[in-house]
């Protein structure tokens, strides 16, 4: 139903793209514009996100639903300082005409306010939203978004996901998945769930072990390693048609991760080594990405798919380096730390999130920009934190940790704040990945 | 009153060898030193620095430092007697599980097992067994022999796993 609507909007976005071609507008849909509400490290912006006005029982229901889905999802994103609409921010005497408030929403301090109508077409429920700039009564935002009971959700995200988009000029959370390995059943299988923990739902059944699952930018496919076989083997599955390719030549598969939406990463050691290789997302060998006596693991690409960054034990003890694919040339990332694994590539490419096991038993995340520079540490003194993977907008971080015991998924921002847990589901929870959607 | 005390020495022997199962591989190591009966060929009974209770079989374990797959003496003297008994059972083949305790990060241990499984098997290739009648997998973490976090345990679960099949 939601991969319906998805196409649904994409196909509406297609005909206004046809038929009124601009060249604005085009600009704004690939994010190069956007109103820069929050100057860069200001905060938050402070958004007023009025009740949604509707008439009829089923439509003020609806609206009430909207209302929670859409503050739930924005405050999610920590982006957002919520403010409660002033009483007198609608003058509702004009029927007809409904005149907002400007001077009192900027008196609260709001710098953005959001409302809209919420009215029904046969079993269509129809969402008109608007935005505007507070201080300068300026309309940002004048949108339609439409769908059914079912769809309920996803509607009021599509309309958080605009929002965010049109005051970050970033592509936002809303609509991706975090795929993850749970062991609540007594064996290590694969669940997915919504970006902030909603809707969770398994997987995999093979009642073995199964690891390190990530889904294809696209979503499309999902790549994990699992035992089934009696050995760890790399297999793809196609989500749409739930064709599974396994990649069993090799002796041993480990942690895979996509280049793009038609090649993935992995390592195998069928030749006797263990070295990196490219798959095709129908199982089949692309190419040998390293060539060496050592561990080399835990394949994670720059944006454009130009450069690898990978753990290798090539100097003894684990560390990340990174590996230009046209060239083959190897740089060494990290040089804090004696075990650093697990490493992540920003969605915009600027840095790369990984782990280090500290010799106090702790094990932390810590971001370093590509070019090795800007070294951050993000978790202290709460326990094994592990597997971190940047959400798509690359404002958040999803990892698991044991701070409380059992390990659990948390979430946090990129610089270590507003750390909380995820998901409360029984058993424990490991190895996240966030989807990209890009 | 000598035949029980004999009988007694007996029963002992063999209380000895099974609670030496529980035993820590240095344990075992030692005691395989101390009697040197066993120590000098292949073992008649399963016993020693390759055996505990998780390895019962014809085949010893051997076990490694951490973050390591590089084979010590003992664990070298381990795959000799190994490649023995796969020399005089021809018909016989074996899967080499590399294992790793749980610190540290899953897919490095499960790099690291599949490591510790591969040098336990070059070995016993380039000491004269076929290639093809030993299969190397890696369970890195995933299935340690025994609980807890101490170096005991962790002790145990560094190891390479031999199966008969």
């Amino acid at each position: 139903m939601i991969q319906f609507f998805r196409g649904f909007v994409s196909g509406i976005f297609a005909m206004l793209f046809c038929l009124v071609f601009s060249p604005l507008y085009l600009s704004a849909a690939e994010g190069q514009e956007y109103i820069a509400i929050r100057k860069e490290g200001t905060g938050n912006i402070a958004l007023v996100l009025d009740k949604l006005d509707a008439k009829g029982r089923k439509e003020t229901r609806f609206a009430e639903i909207l209302d929670a889905t859409m503050h739930d999802g924005l405050d999610f994103t920590r982006l957002f300082s919520l403010i409660s609409p002033p009483l007198n921010v609608k003058d509702n005497t004009d029927r007809k005409n409904v005149v907002i408030n400007f001077p009192a929403l900027t008196s609260v301090g709001a710098e953005v306010y959001a409302g809209g109508v919420v009215t029904m077409k046969s079993d269509m429920i129809i969402l008109d939203m608007k935005v505007y700039e507070a201080a300068g009564s300026k309309l940002l935002l004048n949108k339609t978004y439409t769908g059914t009971e079912a769809d309920l959700r996803s509607v009021g995200h599509a309309f958080c996901a605009d929002l965010v988009e049109l005051l970050t000029g970033k592509k936002s959370v809303f609509g991706s998945k975090i795929v993850f390995i749970s062991n609540k059943t007594g064996f290590k299988e694969i669940y997915e769930c919504d970006f902030d923990g909603y809707g969770v739902e398994q997987l995999t059944n093979s009642k073995s072990i199964s690891m390190n699952p990530t889904l294809s930018p696209d979503g499309k496919n999902l790549a994990y390693i699992d035992f089934t076989s009696g050995r760890p083997t790399l297999y793809i599955r196609s989500l749409n048609g739930g064709r599974i390719a396994a990649v069993g030549k090799s002796s041993v598969s480990i942690d895979p991760g996509w280049r793009n939406n038609n090649e993935v990463a992995a390592t195998l050691s069928f030749d006797g080594n263990q070295e990196i290789y490219l798959v095709n997302s129908d199982g089949t060998l692309s190419r040998r990405v390293t060539n060496g006596k050592s561990i080399d693991i835990s394949p994670t690409f720059s944006p454009d798919g130009s450069k690898m960054a990978f753990v290798s034990s090539r100097n003894g003890l684990p560390q990340i380096f990174i590996q230009d694919l046209a060239s083959g040339q190897v740089k060494r990332l990290t040089f804090s730390g004696r075990y650093n694994t697990q490493p992540s590539w920003s969605p915009a490419g600027d840095k790369i999130v990984y782990t280090t096991w500290e010799k106090g038993g702790e094990i932390n995340i810590f971001t370093i920009n590509a070019d090795g520079s800007g070294l951050v540490q993000l978790t202290q003194r709460s326990g094994e934190n592990k597997s971190p993977s940047w959400s798509p907008d690359g404002e958040m971080i999803v990892f698991s940790s044991n701070r409380l015991g059992k390990e659990k998924l948390y979430v946090m921002n990129l610089k270590g704040g507003n750390e909380r847990l995820l998901l409360q589901v029984d058993g424990e929870q490991t190895q996240p990945s966030w989807s990209l959607f890009r | 009153m000598k035949r029980n005390s004999i009988i007694v020495f007996v029963l002992m022997v063999t209380a000895g060898c099974s609670s030496k199962s529980a035993v820590t591989p240095d344990d075992g190591r030692s005691s395989g030193q101390s009697s040197s009966s066993s120590s000098v060929s292949i073992p008649s009974s399963p016993s020693g620095y390759g055996f505990d209770e998780w390895q019962t079989g014809p085949l010893g374990d051997v076990f490694f430092d951490y973050d390591s797959a590089i084979l010590s003496t003992e664990a070298q003297e381990q795959l000799k007697q190994n490649g023995g008994w796969m020399e005089s059972n021809v018909s016989k083949s074996a899967i080499i599980e590399g294992h790793c305790d749980g610190r540290g990060t899953s897919e490095y241990n499960l790099a690291l097992g599949d490591r510790r499984a591969a040098s336990a098997k070059e070995y016993l290739v380039r000491s004269g067994i076929t290639a093809s009648r030993l299969e190397t997998v890696s369970f890195g973490e995933e299935r340690p022999f025994a609980s807890g976090q101490s170096e005991e345990a962790w002790a145990k679960n560094r190891r390479a796993h031999f199966v008969v099949k």
